[in-house]
């Protein structure tokens, strides 16, 4: 049966009757339902700051980017507004950066506060508000933002100043990285802000190679030893590749790049190039004599954290967390093939010392080492140049070396122990103990008879590679006397 | 300088020279909400750096922070430098915004523990033991009222700290009871609530009361009809709320028919009922004895089972879906003692045709989800979390994820000799239950002792332990979490809600009504039949839905009846009764009712669906919907379910007006047949008034069409 428009008027009217008239109270029918509260919106603030004279605001004297304006960027912007995902284009975190404004142009117009797009967005003149998200900013600081434009918005940072004094050190720092020189005479050691060459016999520190960079995250040497590469910088603030000249312990060249440090920087055996990987999946080629940047390359899918040159220095490697060993064209910067299958994320990379063969490790604590050549076409999935993997790790590994006389590979990583393998037959020939934590630098000395170690409690340890004797251990940085100043900075 | 060490007595400070991670930074993550899930706690972490989810497992939280990229987060030379101090007080970029100032307490605890090399800490002395908390419990005389709460950690090694300041509170219905940053418990309104306290995975909770300030309040006693009310009496008394009266007659009965049967009692019912001059309580308790006997109770119950053991063919096929059917409706028409049927359930292997019950596993399959089924079943505890990492709010862990899952690690599936059918075994040989994280074997172990300790088999037939251990009267969950269920089934909600999450976190609203039914119930060999009928003789369920000015704002003690909506067969049921209409459903005999369905299969994506019949793909109670929305509204006004009914050539109009019944009849049958009621004066004159208006078999339908759209029909009240 169908119902017609007015039967349908008849039966809801008849429903309101019997749900509202039945002799009981209609709201005992319906469950409680639940009390939905209006939400109370903040309110907003009340700008009556034409009204406030200058002086009233707290700003004494005249408005200070670096004292006033820069604080509040910090604090409340730059967390989306940043070199590394800067939201509409915008970068705060340098008054240069913001003078140069974002996508919706200028963030200031000097002298006109009422213009500028930076009041507009923050006081909800322009939507979204800003701080996206956030309650708005406090009255007083957006006049202080305000009171810095109108006075003609002037950079009053100081000059980036540059502390020339070495650092004093009450704790070791960690080492992050350390490598044998060719002549195996010395050991180059990452420290704070500098990198201590160090006699093989550790007796003192020849050299402080003292830069800008906070971390050093990586060491190679020229195939002569005349050339010491380091990449590193200070985290999420700046990359440095450094340049050294090892006779005069002078700065041959630096290249600052991205936002944050360097990894895995390698040197090309005939000393022609140098590679390196970044945070924003990048790897950077540069000519060592120059220290001109080549080209990039971004293939990767996340942070590049190692790289290594082939033998004949034509091609070279390099790992990510992205999990893939990249196999990249060192003249053109081509990508030639994928030198692993994808299994994990990958920390460290190294090469046997005459083949294009190399050993590579991260976060499934497996190494594994891979021939770079493909005997055949290759097929998806095709794992055939997978040569050997090791035993797993007792943690994630983060170093890894090849001796130059090829017998030995040396894992070492988050486990408070390095393993060294024969190399020919994967065998763990020893396992090299003492350490109290993780190792993030381990070095052949080039006739492969001794290992370097280095990692998180900051001391170098030597041990005979044959049997893990350890030689020796120190610390490389020089330690004051002195306690930890307590926090008051 | 360092506040929380001034706050701690001076015998700890002094025994106390340094700062650990344990002890002093880990609380400053969680509490900065540096491992919240949307932040570094998020299953990848954020922005490349991961900690566990609330800092649950402190060992990787540090593994993290220091060895990462060869300690990229400090600087152990230059502590200031660090980037685990320069992020969260955004000297430089940080997604995350600033978590705490340079100048802080946070900050400086920090430099410090940097400073002094970054202990650990030592888990047998600085890991917290336990979180006290002051007052243990808060009543206000009326909403507006404040209270402080205080937070003690108690470290293994005896030493306590206030850490109000870091621990995190937070209030289960904020409404009623609110808490501010500084631990500050203000009174919203009047009721109950829970503040749940966590510091460093541990917990405790804080009763709330907030009383109405209302003056005038006298109790006035009512009769009580069993210890049920005699518990809800005693709360309600305390909280000044004064119980509805007794629900009349013709509401109970179509109440406690639809309750335990799912079907309306018949207009010749209501009357019959009506009519009898027993005392009150008697006659009513005769009625229950009655519903509980008819086939009708068997039907409907065997869907409720149905749903929670997801007899479904999509799992088990149509034979095997038909055969573990039977055996729930056996089970529920011999009234099985329900530690029986669950030791069934565990313990059942070999043919799923064979022995029914094996089709529990064929639903799972595989070790964890049946655990997790096991658990949050017949347990009401919530395992799901912990696969991944301690639960956030409880204090199970991963580790007894995989101990519990352990049980059925052997439990294996493998095709019979007959079409669709699989027999269940215990494998022999390489069944343990290995650890995510580092492939360890876990072997079984119960989630708490047991006051009876069983001894656990390291074979095959380790479930065999787990089901005499799961299913006795000294399991501490067991019993509480399926008279819980069954309570919640009469009264909309449990005393514990959801039911199938019982925690810490999520205490009883009445614990010692609680600790009497589940005591009643092992008392009587876990006789649900006997519960039910508990409860259903209770005044608390009898109780009409009128409020009084006491008890107006009450939702959560049971003071008054709570209207629900019917249950999606109940409705469909409800409309073939009252229309005297029989809907016909595919591949099932004629006069099947939707209770008599046999699984979702059955009338899939119609009227059953819409009104929130459960599909059966998950054992949580949640699955069947109590909503209502606007589809539903449009199908019961346009769709054909009721149109059709009301115009059916068979059905209760078309008979009343061949039968020459004149209009006082009609409107009363009508009433009677849809809202179980006679129709008061005013109604029985409109309706008749209605029906002379036109043609009388259209108006007749036209009435009945409204009476099954009211909400009269559409509630259980």
């Amino acid at each position: 049966m169908t119902v017609g428009r007015s039967l349908i008027g008849f039966r809801l009217q008849l429903l309101r009757y019997i749900n509202d008239s039945s002799g009981r109270k209609s709201s005992i029918y319906f469950p409680q339902t639940e009390s939905f509260r209006l939400v109370n919106l903040p309110m907003k603030p009340q700008f009556t700051w034409m009204l406030v004279p200058l002086v009233a605001l707290g700003v004494s004297g005249q408005p200070s980017y670096f004292r006033d304006v820069r604080p509040i960027l910090q604090k409340q912007c730059q967390g989306c507004h940043n070199p590394a995902g800067a939201s509409s284009d915008l970068d705060v975190t340098s008054f240069a950066a913001f003078a140069k404004g974002g996508k919706r142009g200028s963030a200031f117009a000097a002298g006109k506060p009422a213009e500028s797009l930076t009041i507009r967005y923050l006081t909800g003149e322009l939507k979204p508000q800003m701080p996206l998200g956030q309650p708005a900013l406090a009255a007083g600081d957006i006049d202080r933002v305000r009171a810095w434009i109108a006075a003609g918005a002037l950079d009053d940072s100081p000059a980036e100043t540059s502390d020339e004094r070495p650092p004093v050190y009450l704790q070791p720092p960690v080492i992050s990285a350390l490598r044998w020189s060719p002549d195996g005479a010395r050991i180059a050691v990452s420290g704070n802000r500098e990198i201590f060459v160090q006699g093989a016999d550790g007796m003192g520190a020849q050299q402080r190679l003292g830069g800008k960079a906070e971390r050093i995250l990586s060491l190679a040497f020229s195939a002569d030893g005349s050339k010491l590469i380091a990449g590193g910088g200070t985290p999420a603030q700046f990359g440095e590749l450094q340049i050294w000249d090892t006779k005069s312990g002078k700065l041959l060249q630096s290249a600052r790049l991205t936002n944050d440090t360097v990894f895995g920087a390698s040197i090309a055996p005939d000393g022609s190039r140098v590679a390196v990987g970044c945070t924003d999946n990048t790897v950077h080629v540069f000519e060592t004599a120059s220290g001109k940047e080549l080209y990039k390359i971004g293939n990767h899918e996340n942070w590049v954290l190692g790289s290594v040159f082939g033998v004949d220095s034509r091609r070279f490697v390099t790992v990510s967390k992205d999990r893939a060993a990249k196999i990249i064209d060192a003249a053109s910067g081509a990508f030639l093939e994928n030198a692993n299958i994808l299994r994990t994320e990958l920390n460290a990379v190294a090469r046997h010392p005459k083949k294009d063969i190399i050993v590579i490790g991260g976060e499934d604590r497996y190494p594994y080492v891979y021939n770079m050549d493909r005997p055949k076409n290759m097929k998806i999935a095709d794992d055939t140049t997978l040569i050997r993997k090791l035993d797993r790790q007792d943690g994630p590994i983060f170093a890894l070396d090849w001796s130059s006389d090829a017998a030995w590979i040396a894992v070492g990583g988050i486990a408070p122990s390095v393993n060294i393998y024969n190399a020919e037959t994967g065998k763990l020939s020893a396992k090299c103990e003492g350490h109290s934590a993780g190792i993030y630098g381990v070095s052949f000395s080039p006739d492969g008879k001794k290992l370097a170690t280095g990692g998180f409690d900051g001391k170098v340890r030597i041990y005979d590679a044959t049997n893990c004797q350890m030689l020796k251990s120190f610390v490389p940085a020089p330690i004051s006397a002195g306690t930890p100043t307590g926090g008051a900075e | 300088m360092r506040p929380l060490l001034l706050l701690a007595s001076a015998a700890a400070l002094a025994a106390q020279p340094t700062v650990t991670f344990l002890r002093d930074v880990a609380p400053i993550l969680n509490k900065t909400g540096c491992t919240s899930g949307p932040c570094h706690g998020a299953a990848k972490g954020k922005n490349g750096f991961k900690l566990s989810l609330r800092g649950y497992d402190p060992q990787f939280d540090y593994e993290a922070l220091l060895y990462d990229l060869s300690g990229r987060r400090f600087n152990r030379a230059d502590p200031g430098r660090s980037l685990m101090l320069a992020k969260p007080s955004q000297q430089v970029a940080h997604g995350g915004g600033l978590r705490f100032e340079k100048d802080s307490e946070y900050y400086k605890v920090i430099y410090n523990w940097i400073a002094r090399g970054v202990p650990y800490g030592d888990p047998a002395k600085d890991a917290v033991a336990a979180v006290e908390v002051e007052p243990k419990e808060i009543a206000m005389a009326r909403p507006g009222e404040a209270a402080q709460v205080k937070v003690i950690a108690r470290y293994a090694d005896g030493q306590t700290r206030d850490v109000t300041r870091e621990a995190t509170v937070e209030s289960n219905v904020p409404d009623v009871a609110k808490v501010d940053l500084s631990a500050k418990v203000s009174g919203e309104r009047t009721g109950e609530a829970t503040m749940l306290v966590r510091y460093q995975g541990k917990f405790s909770t804080i009763p709330v009361t907030i009383l109405n300030p209302k003056p005038g309040f006298v109790w006035k006693a009512a009769a009580q009809n069993n210890y049920i009310d005699m518990h809800i009496d005693a709360k309600l008394q305390r909280l000044r709320i004064q119980p509805a009266p007794l629900a009349d007659d013709a509401t109970f009965l179509r109440r406690v028919t639809l309750d335990l049967t799912g079907q309306l009692p018949t207009p010749d019912e209501v009357r019959a009922f009506l009519a009898d001059t027993t005392p009150t309580r008697l006659k009513r308790s005769k009625m229950i004895d009655k519903l509980i006997a008819r086939p009708a109770y068997t039907d409907y119950w065997t869907i409720k089972w149905g749903d929670l053991l997801q007899s479904s063919r999509k799992y088990l096929g149509e034979k095997g879906t038909f055969a573990f059917r039977e055996w729930i409706r056996e089970s529920i028409a011999a009234n099985k003692p329900y530690d029986k049927m669950v030791r069934e359930l565990l313990t059942s292997r070999g043919s799923s045709y064979e022995d029914p019950a094996a089709n529990f596993f064929r639903v799972t399959r595989e070790p964890k989800p049946t655990m997790e089924k096991t658990t949050q079943v017949f347990l009401g505890v919530r395992m799901v979390c912990a696969q991944c990492h301690d639960h956030p709010f409880e204090r199970w862990t991963q580790n007894q994820y995989y101990q519990m899952a352990a049980f059925f690690s052997a439990v294996g599936l493998r095709p019979g000799y007959e079409v669709g059918e699989e027999i269940v075994y215990d494998q022999r040989a390489d069944y343990d239950m290995k650890h995510p994280k580092d492939s360890r074997v876990v072997p079984p172990q119960f989630l708490v002792a047991s006051a009876a300790p069983v001894p656990i088999p390291n074979d095959d037939r380790r479930r065999d332990a787990l089901a005499t251990w799961l299913a006795s009267k000294q399991n501490p969950f067991f019993a509480k979490a399926i008279a819980n269920r069954v309570w919640s089934y009469f009264f909309g909600k449990g005393i514990i809600d959801p039911v199938d999450d019982i925690r810490a976190s999520n205490p009883p609203v009445n614990p010692a009504l609680l600790d009497a039914l589940t005591k009643d119930l092992t008392d009587h060999n876990f006789d649900l039949q006997h519960l039910m009928r508990t409860i259903v003789n209770s005044r608390t369920y009898q109780a009409a839905i009128t409020t009084n000015e006491w008890n107006e704002t009450d939702g959560d003690n049971f003071s008054h009846a709570i209207p629900r909506r019917m249950g999606a067969e109940a409705l469909m049921d409800g409309v073939a009764s009252a229309a005297g209409a029989r809907p016909n459903f595919p591949e099932v005999p004629e006069e099947t009712t939707a209770t008599q369905l046999p699984d979702p299969h059955v009338g899939k994506d119609g009227f059953l669906d819409l009104f929130g019949r459960p599909s059966r793909e998950s054992a949580c109670e949640c699955e069947r919907r109590a909503d209502l929305s606007l589809p539903q509204a449009l199908n019961l006004v346009n769709g054909r379910t009721i149109s059709d009914a009301v115009a059916d050539s068979k059905g209760r109009v078309a008979k009343l007006i061949l039968a020459g019944k004149n209009d006082a009849a009609i409107v009363e049958e009508l009433y009677l047949a849809a809202l179980s009621r006679l129709p008061n004066k005013a109604e029985a004159e409109r309706g008749q008034k209605y029906l002379s208006g036109g043609t009388r078999a259209v108006r007749s339908q036209d009435l009945l069409w409204a009476l099954l759209n009211s909400k009269g029909f559409l509630y259980i009240y």
